[in-house]
């Protein structure tokens, strides 16, 4: 029962993060039809951010640690926010639905971010301050106290969102242009303006999951790296542009790993992810619950 | 008008190869050392300061006259290259290091897998390197220009397995943790023969990658074992810290030992108090009382620059610089492969005091730097010397020159 839990509380605790991570992702594949991969340098410059401002603020305003993670979290959001909106009126805007030139583009602009975030931030890695001591256990299983509330944050965020986009006027928007945009531009949808939204609804969303991580990992600029592969395996296997299958695959690969990882080896986990992803691109293209053309 | 442009233009770029053409001929004068070693991710640190103590070691040769040979007196240039710890950056940090650069004196490589990648073209074209990568097969009658500049498992784990025994003599089982590439490897197999030579059973010896971030199924399969050793062999300090921290939010509780710790620092800010007690085979404290003077004063003045203390594999970078400039000034020529022929020969004043080359039963040639091993072991957040043993093949070598 100890082991069962430890496993299911390890899927759960990886699984939350990945799921935030990949519904930026999804969500401007389906607005823009991109492929993004400068969209781990905004989760990956929200947490070198808060890595870097936290210690300075406590030095410099004495602020408890979790009110100064609060006010670095805000200001990171802000930065990120900042440089998705400069990324997609310099860049991103010119190459909507244009996946060979999208591609190019966040090529070139994952290795400049890298390279500049490398000669602001150097490669060592920084920690942040422990937010919440403690641990909690359950059935056998245990994880960080501060773990346990940062995947509640974390599903709080996916259920907003859910809910955001299946209920409100933006949401239905950004559903409408993902599912067929000349039908939704017939309806009155202005695209460019919701592409934009979509961008930086995306892009947050990346930033809001490198911010709860931040707490929790030792960060590097590479950080992004990891998350982005994992995130593309979600969003094809849970299906392009999904929220839902977003979702479903975040936790499908949580659970590989974490089970998987357990029974056999970490490295044959990574081996059954891309081994699922081409057994999905070549029985079941449109992934788990997508809606993409064969 | 567009004539014009283009005559100019012509005229600016014929300035601009005349002064570069110039520049080489002024670097004729200059020995150029490279450094090849991880900037960034997990292992940042060992590169960030084995960068930093190589230019203190070309600052302190250049203001101390720089390197005599042949009649001529050179001063030293370094360049660090980003080897990212994997062979597909450290082929490129090769290229641009003995093609682009002509650097012919490596004085630090770090990682088995991008040394062994350098170590490729290094060898063809005749440069010498000075690297610390873990594996047995980098040195050897087939590799002449390739030294080891630091301590490695064969030399490490001996004695650090010993001491654990001593002081934990009901410990009997033991679980692995190592980076599935080169030097986790060629580290692994060591380690479990040491293990076993001791009579402890290995009950687990596991696997994962680089650049992993997620480190909870990797720590829920170390702690079903229940084994009482944990050793995270050749997993880097902050990789390491995540592993002993999520150990101990499950509850394992044990004897910690990271072979490969160079430093407590890195393990500290990211394990906290969870890696209390860490056993480190290639940690060493060197603004403690063990210390020489040169090694404090280095490790304060890093201390400033860096925000870290320095480490065993930073310090290493200092003791290859000082032993190639002895080598060039013994062969008199700044021909690798006559330095290469003289280092085994002599004996030159490390940051340890004297040292020498030698470990020809273990590789067949004399291409391991002698350097005192040191045990430490992490005690309240710092790096405590436990143990530190004079290697017999340095005391022979000494006493014959007295």
């Amino acid at each position: 029962m100890g082991l069962f839990a430890q496993l299911c509380i390890n899927t759960l605790q990886i699984g939350a993060v990945y799921v935030l991570f990949s519904l930026g992702l999804t969500l401007v594949f389906g607005v823009m039809k991109i492929i993004n991969f400068a969209h781990g340098q905004f989760f990956t410059l929200a947490a070198l951010l808060i890595a870097a401002a936290m210690p300075a603020f406590t030095v410099q305003f004495g602020l408890p640690v979790w009110l100064d993670y609060l006010v670095s979290f805000v200001l990171a959001m802000i930065a990120v926010g900042l440089l998705a909106a400069v990324l997609y009126f310099i860049g991103f805007e010119r190459y909507l639905r244009d996946l060979i030139g999208s591609f190019i583009l966040s090529l070139g602009l994952l290795l400049l971010l890298e390279g500049v975030y490398l000669w602001l931030f150097t490669g060592s890695p920084r920690v942040v301050a422990k937010i919440l001591p403690g641990q909690v256990s359950f059935a056998g299983g245990a994880m960080e106290t501060q773990r346990l509330v940062i995947c509640g944050l974390s599903l709080a965020f996916t259920v907003a969102l859910y809910q955001f986009v299946q209920h409100s006027r933006l949401g239905k928007a950004l559903r409408a242009v993902a599912e067929d945009r000349e039908a939704a531009m017939l309806q009155g949808i202005r695209y460019r303006r919701t592409s934009f939204y979509g961008f930086m609804i995306g892009s947050g969303l990346a930033a809001v999951s490198g911010g709860l991580m931040a707490p929790l990992t030792p960060i590097t600029p590479a950080l992004g790296s990891d998350y982005l592969t994992k995130a593309f395996i979600i969003i094809i296997i849970g299906g392009l542009g999904s929220i839902p299958g977003a979702i479903l695959g975040g936790f499908l690969i949580a659970a590989i790993e974490s089970v998987a990882g357990y029974f056999f080896d970490l490295s044959y986990a990574t081996i059954a992810m891309f081994a699922l992803v081409i057994v999905f691109l070549l029985v079941r293209p449109e992934g788990m619950l997508g809606y993409a053309q064969r | 008008m567009r004539t014009l442009l283009t005559w100019a233009a012509v005229a600016a770029l014929a300035l601009g190869v005349s002064t570069a053409a110039s520049t080489a001929r002024a670097d004729d004068d200059v020995i150029r050392f490279g450094i090849t070693a991880p900037m960034s991710g997990a292992a940042a640190s060992w590169g960030i300061g084995a960068d930093w103590v190589g230019q203190q070691a070309v600052k302190w040769i250049n203001e101390h006259g720089g390197i005599t040979a042949g009649g001529k007196t050179y001063k030293v240039a370094l360049t660090t290259y980003e080897n990212g710890y994997n062979s597909a950056d450290g082929g490129k940090a090769a290229q641009a290091m003995l093609n682009r650069d002509h650097v012919r004196f490596i004085i630090q490589g770090i990682g088995t897998a991008p040394v062994k990648a350098l170590q490729s073209l290094s060898e063809r074209v005749g440069a010498l390197m000075m690297q610390d990568a873990w594996g047995k097969s980098v040195k050897g009658p087939q590799a002449p220009l390739t030294f080891t500049c630091a301590n490695t498992p064969f030399e490490l784990f001996g004695p650090l397995f010993d001491l654990v025994k001593r002081q934990h003599p009901d410990a009997k089982t033991v679980a692995l943790l190592n980076p599935n590439d080169a030097t986790g490897q060629e580290v692994e197999v060591e380690a479990v023969k040491q293990y076993k030579a001791r009579g402890y059973t290995i009950v687990l010896s596991a696997w994962y990658e680089r650049g992993t971030t997620e480190f909870q199924p990797i720590a829920t399969k170390l702690a079903q074992t229940h084994a009482d050793v944990m050793d995270l062999s050749g997993a880097p300090p902050a990789d390491a810290g995540s592993v002993y921290k999520e150990l101990a939010v499950q509850g394992w509780k044990g004897v910690k030992i990271s072979s490969s710790g160079t430093g407590s620092d890195a393990l500290v800010k990211v394990g906290g108090a969870s890696v209390e007690d860490v056993y480190m085979g290639n940690a060493a404290d060197f603004g403690g009382p063990t210390a020489t003077p040169l090694q404090r004063q280095l490790n304060a003045d890093g201390l400033k620059a860096l925000g870290e203390p320095v480490n065993i594999l930073d310090m290493a970078a200092w003791d290859s610089a000082m032993a190639i400039k002895a080598g060039i000034e013994k062969a008199n020529s700044i021909d690798p492969k006559a330095v290469a022929k003289a280092l085994p020969t002599l004996i030159f004043e490390s940051s340890y005091g004297p040292a020498a080359f030698g470990g020809e039963a273990t590789y067949g040639n004399p291409q391991q730097m002698l350097v005192p091993i040191i045990v430490t072991q992490i005690k309240n957040g710092q790096t405590v010397e436990i143990e530190r043993i004079i290697p017999d093949e340095l005391k022979q070598r000494l006493a014959k020159t007295q």
